[in-house]
């Protein structure tokens, strides 16, 4: 702690001598908006630094800000509006987000970013490093006593009433083992720097943290924006960190090198599902569903296409208390019944084991340094805020004087039976509150939580008004991660996520803060420190070795660096890249993964069922929205033009709209009322509540794509995001407006073609892929063979008009005039729309293609769908002339085999899902006796 | 006395299930108020991956998992039991110490001592607050709220009239498992085990576990520690009708800790004071000798006698059968 308070990091200065910064850069560094008095500024590097009186060129700035800015380029600072515009837009590309959809009509908040990253200087990140190593050492320790022999507990050093007396501790997981020998893969511990310029920890995130997916995208978008800055200052790369996580996770699951990992998500309803997704796809995971996997014989199984297969290791992203309904919260279906048996039974890693969520309790803090001197024999590194649990008789009364001071919290957070509550400022409150709230604390002491209060640094934002912009000033949170390395150790990922927030205080990403970067410098002299930083000790505690050479090296120069003990360790020297570590790509869709890490995903090319169902459905839904929005299109301009005198083609678009639900039930037929129809059919195109039609559909599209976002590109998933929203929050002043619905469409009309592109150009072909595929031809020769079916009893193909309509729905406009010319022949017709096997638009070529796509997935179901493939119609081989042998006078036959064709795909559609999907969707029900 | 006991679960699923797995807690533990002589658990259709272990609460808890489709599942639990009773009804020990003292048994004399010149209840209680670095006791896991029996200001407020300045726990505790058992109702079918403790508080109303749960939570609620006891009591038919098979059931009561004959003093209760506010029966160790210990936690979810996680079998019909009998020996 003494130790801790001699740093203080240097301010450095910009003076428009030296060569870089212009003078409105200068102009702007001086007008920044100042820290509030007492509190340490970032940008200034220090406490209430103003610029010397009498010179004015004189900028007071940190040493990372003062180098910062000389690489901003000859634009400086004012350069960065336009910036900021970019930064927005690939948010928005990326389909970065926070809420998914919690309710799906509501527009999703995109991650908010700011455009100044956080700098953290090497002498900072020193500290923090081995400091937060020391404390996970610290909290391994806590769940190896905790879940084992108890020691802290009988001999007072923890109170029970924190430990079993909290939710998060888990009776069930007493007395068992932790697979790979460690409670603890990962965590996350909150920091925040203090006045005295020192970082202080807040709390620490151990049962499902969030962040690693969120700030890996930050890292990917500033570091664009500052090409040259990230470069040369040189700041820490974070590739090294996240492979060694996946490494680690392999070498402490059963299986070792070969094992299987599997992220377990809650699903796309979480607001996090943003990133579990982006994470599960960066690091090669397989993204899973508690509904996705089962137990057998003790051991855990993913439900795929190929048949199951063993799961190893789970990264879990699902509370404990969800995780099996067996044996924790019964009404569970986020979770997997059986899986603490599992666990017990030494067959599957989870990180963390099941049963941290206690260590999360603000209340702990204050019984760390104590433990870190009789568990560790050390003194902590970085200390925590100081904190007072009310529990204790003596803290109470030590602390509630204070009050004013602190911070009230709920020492079991989010437990209403344990009297949760939201934090309090204990300076906002009057004097009968402040009594209110001891009586409370009185009563219930072990409930309540104090903490001081502590003025917590800013960091300078760019805000980007156009006509001033400015450098503001926001309070920042610095969540920084230690994960599992390969070396059976942890390692600091040398970056992390900041919290802004706003001049009040810290909000959470729920409640709408902003994030930014966090660039990790590396020392002028040194090689950067890595990422693959092992903390010596806690091998020689985990892995039962003496402590080697390197390990007590390691102990002596604990906050120093940690690359030549690694090196030691591992035998073999790791010549350092050139730039460092490997630099991290953008990626365009699944295969452009760095290769080390997608290597595991590409070979096992594993797709659950739950996924293979949803790419299914996917292209069963987005084929309907085309045809749906080319219905509805088609629609509109017969009825905005001359040919709505033709009544056959009238009723044949009424047919078909009544038939695919666009319009409300009860509707007066176009016969009848056109005008009505009309416009009953434009307002159907945004209620999803009383119709079908393309909202709806393309509502349908974006629920499954968000299932399997992890197999989607970015760009992908941004067509599906802006066509759904193209149509649910349509851009038009009149919901009844044919004239405007007819912009949107065609707007909507090109994402579809986009997004079409996107489904068979820019996918893998593995089996989820053709499942999608089949989806897609399941549904064209259903709509196809019914609407030309219904225009055959219509009577539309013998109208000029109607002729023209039915080959516009089929989209062969085109290709007709180009083979048949100005001939409008039944025959030639009806050659181009089912017989033919070049245009993708005929049942033929449809039947084909499905027939083609059933037969590649014989081997998964045992010739299952080779059977479906015979049972789709052949129809190039068609007669035309024993279909209709007299124009269209006799059509009993053809309306047979278009009914064929509608049979063949339902029939396929339901054996799908018994073959493939059955075992996927079905409920679990949780009974007692 | 010597008790068998028969306690078979049947589930008729319709329709079948593919797959299921389950926890059970139904084989009874040897204590020094009980030995079990003989012990079996079938599963019918035959069972995987049987596995029995001891829980955090030392009961044997058993795990297996239905592999293949089944449209029933039949759950025998077959014991032996021969208990001890506690050395002495409590009523009776009590009446009986001031004459006794140097000639009854150990747990009398226990029991006295708790009884006239045991601890005020508030030090039972204090010695669950934590200070630092002061030695705690493992029970106090059991003073905190749980699911089924929640720490409240109206369970602490029923109880506080048994709760008198300086009382001793023993006395305190007896007279408000007295106080339950005359207020509340005992009413078949009239709850569920979803029906939380606040709502039998109000209505006055319920079954054993409910007793059991309203009794912890008012101990809980006033920082003392106790635990959730379930088993099985031998009932004697009505006078002159034969014993029915089948017609009994699980039973629950309660265990409050008394701290000054606990801890490592080596005593075979080990200071719980068993309460049963169904039928007003207490004793040290266990309410009596026709009571039969199957498993303790905090609360009814820790100890469920058998639970399961079905995949198909949307309806059922559940079955239970108890048979305590006693046997001529």
């Amino acid at each position: 702690m003494e130790n801790y308070k001699t740093f203080s990091p240097q301010p450095g200065s910009a003076r428009a001598a030296s060569a870089a910064p212009d003078l409105s850069t200068l102009e702007l560094l001086r007008r920044a908006q100042a820290a509030p008095p007492g509190v340490w500024d970032e940008l200034r590097g220090g406490l209430e630094l103003k610029p010397p009186e009498g010179d004015p060129q004189f900028v007071p700035l940190s040493g990372p800000w003062s180098e910062f800015v000389q690489h901003l380029g000859p634009q400086g600072l004012v350069g960065l509006n336009p910036r900021v515009a970019q930064l927005e837009r690939q948010v928005r590309d990326n389909g970065i987000s926070y809420n998914v959809y919690a309710d799906a009509d509501r527009p999703q908040r995109p991650w908010s970013l700011d455009l100044l990253p956080l700098m953290v200087d090497a002498l900072s990140w020193q500290q923090i490093e081995s400091g937060v190593l020391q404390r996970m050492r610290l909290l391994e320790h806590i769940m190896a006593d905790t879940y084992g022999p108890q020691r802290l507990l009988k001999t007072g050093m923890l109170p029970t009433a924190l430990v079993q007396g909290h939710p998060g501790y888990l009776h069930a997981m007493q007395g068992v083992a932790p697979v790979g020998g460690q409670h603890l893969a990962l965590a996350a511990f909150d920091l925040a720097r203090g006045p005295d310029g020192c970082w202080w920890m807040l709390s620490q995130r151990t049962e499902a943290p969030s962040g690693l997916g969120y700030l890996l995208e930050n890292r990917l978008l500033i570091s664009r924006q500052f090409p040259q800055a990230f470069e040369t200052m040189p700041v820490q790369r974070l590739a090294d960190a996240y492979r060694g996580l996946v490494d680690g996770l392999k070498q402490r699951s059963p299986a070792g090198a070969d094992a299987h990992i599997a992220l377990l998500t809650p699903g796309p309803y979480n607001e996090t599902y943003f990133e579990h997704a982006y994470l599960a796809r960066y690091l090669g995971l397989t993204l899973v569903q508690g509904g996705d996997l089962l137990v057998r014989h003790q051991k855990l199984y993913l439900k795929t296409l190929q048949g199951l297969q063993r799961v190893h290791g789970l990264l879990k992203r699902v509370d404990d208390a969800w995780l099996d309904p067996l044996e924790l919260r019964a009404e569970s279906s986020l979770g997997v019944p059986g899986l603490l048996q599992v666990v017990r039974a030494g067959n599957v890693l989870l990180a963390n084991a099941p049963g941290s969520g206690f260590l999360e309790s603000s209340a702990l803090l204050g019984f760390m340094p104590a433990l870190a001197k009789s568990v560790l024999g050390e003194e902590l590194r970085l200390p925590a805020i100081p904190s007072w649990w009310c529990g204790e008789r003596s803290a109470m009364q030590q602390v509630l004087p204070r009050m004013g001071d602190c911070v009230i919290k709920p020492s079991y957070p989010a437990f209403s039976s344990r009297n949760s509550f939201e934090p309090v400022m204990g300076r906002t409150l009057s004097q009968r509150e402040r009594d209110e709230w001891s009586g409370r604390i009185f009563r219930d002491g072990a409930a309540h939580t104090l903490q001081a209060f502590l003025p917590i640094s800013h960091t300078p934002v760019w805000q980007a008004d156009a006509a001033a912009p400015s450098v503001g000033a926001r309070p920042v949170i610095l969540r920084v991660f230690a994960l599992a390395n390969a070396q059976g150790g942890w390692s600091v990922l040398p970056g992390g996520l900041a919290r802004l927030g706003t001049r009040e205080g810290i909000a959470s990403m729920q409640r709408g803060g902003s994030s930014a970067d966090v660039w990790v410098l590396t020392g002028r002299s040194g090689a950067p420190s890595g990422a693959a930083a092992a903390d010596g000790q806690s091998q020689s505690e985990n892995l039962g070795k003496g402590p080697s050479q390197s390990q007590t090296q390691s102990q002596t120069q604990a906050s120093g660096q940690t690359q030549s003990q690694n090196q030691n360790q591992s035998q073999t020297p790791r010549a350092p890249a050139p730039d460092g570590t490997a630099p991290l790509r953008p990626w365009q869709g699944m295969p452009s993964l760095t290769p080390t890490l997608a290597a595991g995903a590409l070979r096992q090319r594993i797709v659950t069922s739950r996924a293979a169902e949803n790419l299914f459905w996917m292209g069963r839904y987005t084929e309907r929205s085309e045809n749906i929005l080319r219905l509805t299109r088609l629609s509109l301009d017969v009825l905005g033009s001359e040919d709505q005198t033709c009544a056959p083609l009238i009723a044949w678009l009424n047919q078909l709209a009544v038939a695919h639900g666009l319009v409300v039930a009860g509707v007066p037929a176009a016969q009848q009322s056109r005008r009505v129809f009309e416009r009953s059919l434009v307002a159907g195109l945004w209620d999803t509540q009383h119709t079908t039609g393309v909202g709806f559909n393309l509502k349908a599209v974006f629920l499954a794509a968000s299932c399997v976002r992890e197999r989607l590109s970015p760009e992908h998933w941004s067509l599906i995001e802006q066509a759904q929203n193209t149509l649910l929050h349509p851009d038009v002043t009149d919901l009844y407006d044919p004239v405007q619905a007819q912009r949107v469409l065609v707007r909507t009309s090109q994402l579809m073609a986009a997004l079409t592109g996107a489904q068979t150009d820019r996918m893998t072909r593995d089996d989820g892929w053709r499942l999608l595929s089949i989806g897609r031809h399941i549904e064209r020769l259903d709509f196809l063979a019914h609407a030309l079916a219904c225009a055959v009893g219509a009577g539309a193909l013998q109208e000029q008009a109607g002729f023209d309509a039915v080959l516009a729905l089929f989209d062969s406009t085109i290709s007709f005039h180009a083979q048949y010319q100005q001939s409008r022949t039944v025959s030639a017709l009806l050659e181009l729309l089912l017989t033919n096997a070049d245009n993708p638009r005929a049942l033929a070529w449809v039947a084909h293609t499905l027939r083609a796509r059933l037969a590649r997935m014989g081997t998964l179901a045992d010739g299952g769908t080779e059977a479906l493939a015979a049972r789709v119609p052949q129809l190039a081989s068609a007669d035309l002339r024993a279909l209709c042998p007299d124009g269209l006078h006799t059509t009993p036959a053809l309306l047979a085999l278009l009914q064929d064709c509608r049979d063949a795909a339902r029939t396929t559609s339901d054996s799908l899902n018994t073959l493939f999907f059955a075992h996927s969707g079905e409920s679990s029900q949780s009974v007692g006796a | 006395m010597l008790l068998r006991i028969s306690h078979e679960t049947c589930y008729d699923y319709a329709p079948g299930v593919d797959t299921a797995q389950h926890m059970a807690h139904l084989q009874p533990p040897d204590t020094p108020y009980q030995s079990v002589l003989s012990h079996r658990i079938d599963v019918a259709p035959p069972c995987a991956d049987f596995d029995t272990r001891l829980d955090a609460f030392g009961n044997h808890r058993s795990y297996w998992a239905m592999s293949s489709f089944h449209q029933s599942m039949e759950v025998s639990a077959h014991s032996e039991v021969r208990t001890h009773g506690p050395q002495g009804d409590l009523v009776d020990a009590m009446a009986r110490v001031p004459d006794a003292a140097g000639n009854a048994g150990a747990d009398v004399e226990a029991l006295a001592l708790a009884r006239r010149a045991g601890q005020p209840w508030e030090a039972a209680r204090d010695l669950f607050c934590y200070a630092a670095g002061q030695a705690t006791d493992a029970v106090s896991e059991f003073s905190y709220a749980s699911h089924h029996a929640p720490v409240d200001a109206a369970f602490a407020a029923y109880a506080a009239p048994s709760f008198s300045a300086g009382r001793p726990l023993a006395a305190a505790a007896c007279e408000l498992m007295e106080r339950i058992h005359r207020d509340f109702v005992y009413e078949a079918l009239s709850t569920e085990i979803s029906t939380p403790a606040l709502e039998v508080l109000a209505d006055r109303r319920g079954v054993c576990q409910d007793f059991a749960h309203v009794l912890l939570a008012c101990l809980r609620s006033l920082g003392l520690a106790a635990r959730y006891v379930s088993g099985y009591m031998l009932t004697e038919p009505p006078p002159g009708q034969p014993r029915l098979t089948g017609a009994d059931a699980s039973h629950a009561w309660v265990a409050v800790y008394l701290p000054e004959l606990g801890g490592n003093r080596g005593l075979p209760h080990g200071g719980w004071l068993d309460l049963d506010p169904t039928n007003n029966r207490a004793g040290l160790g266990t309410p009596g000798h026709d009571y039969v210990r199957l498993a303790v936690g905090r609360d009814f979810a820790d100890v469920s006698p058998l639970r399961g996680v079905l995949q198909g079998g949307a309806n059922h019909t559940l079955q239970v059968r108890v048979t305590v009998a006693p046997v001529d020996d």
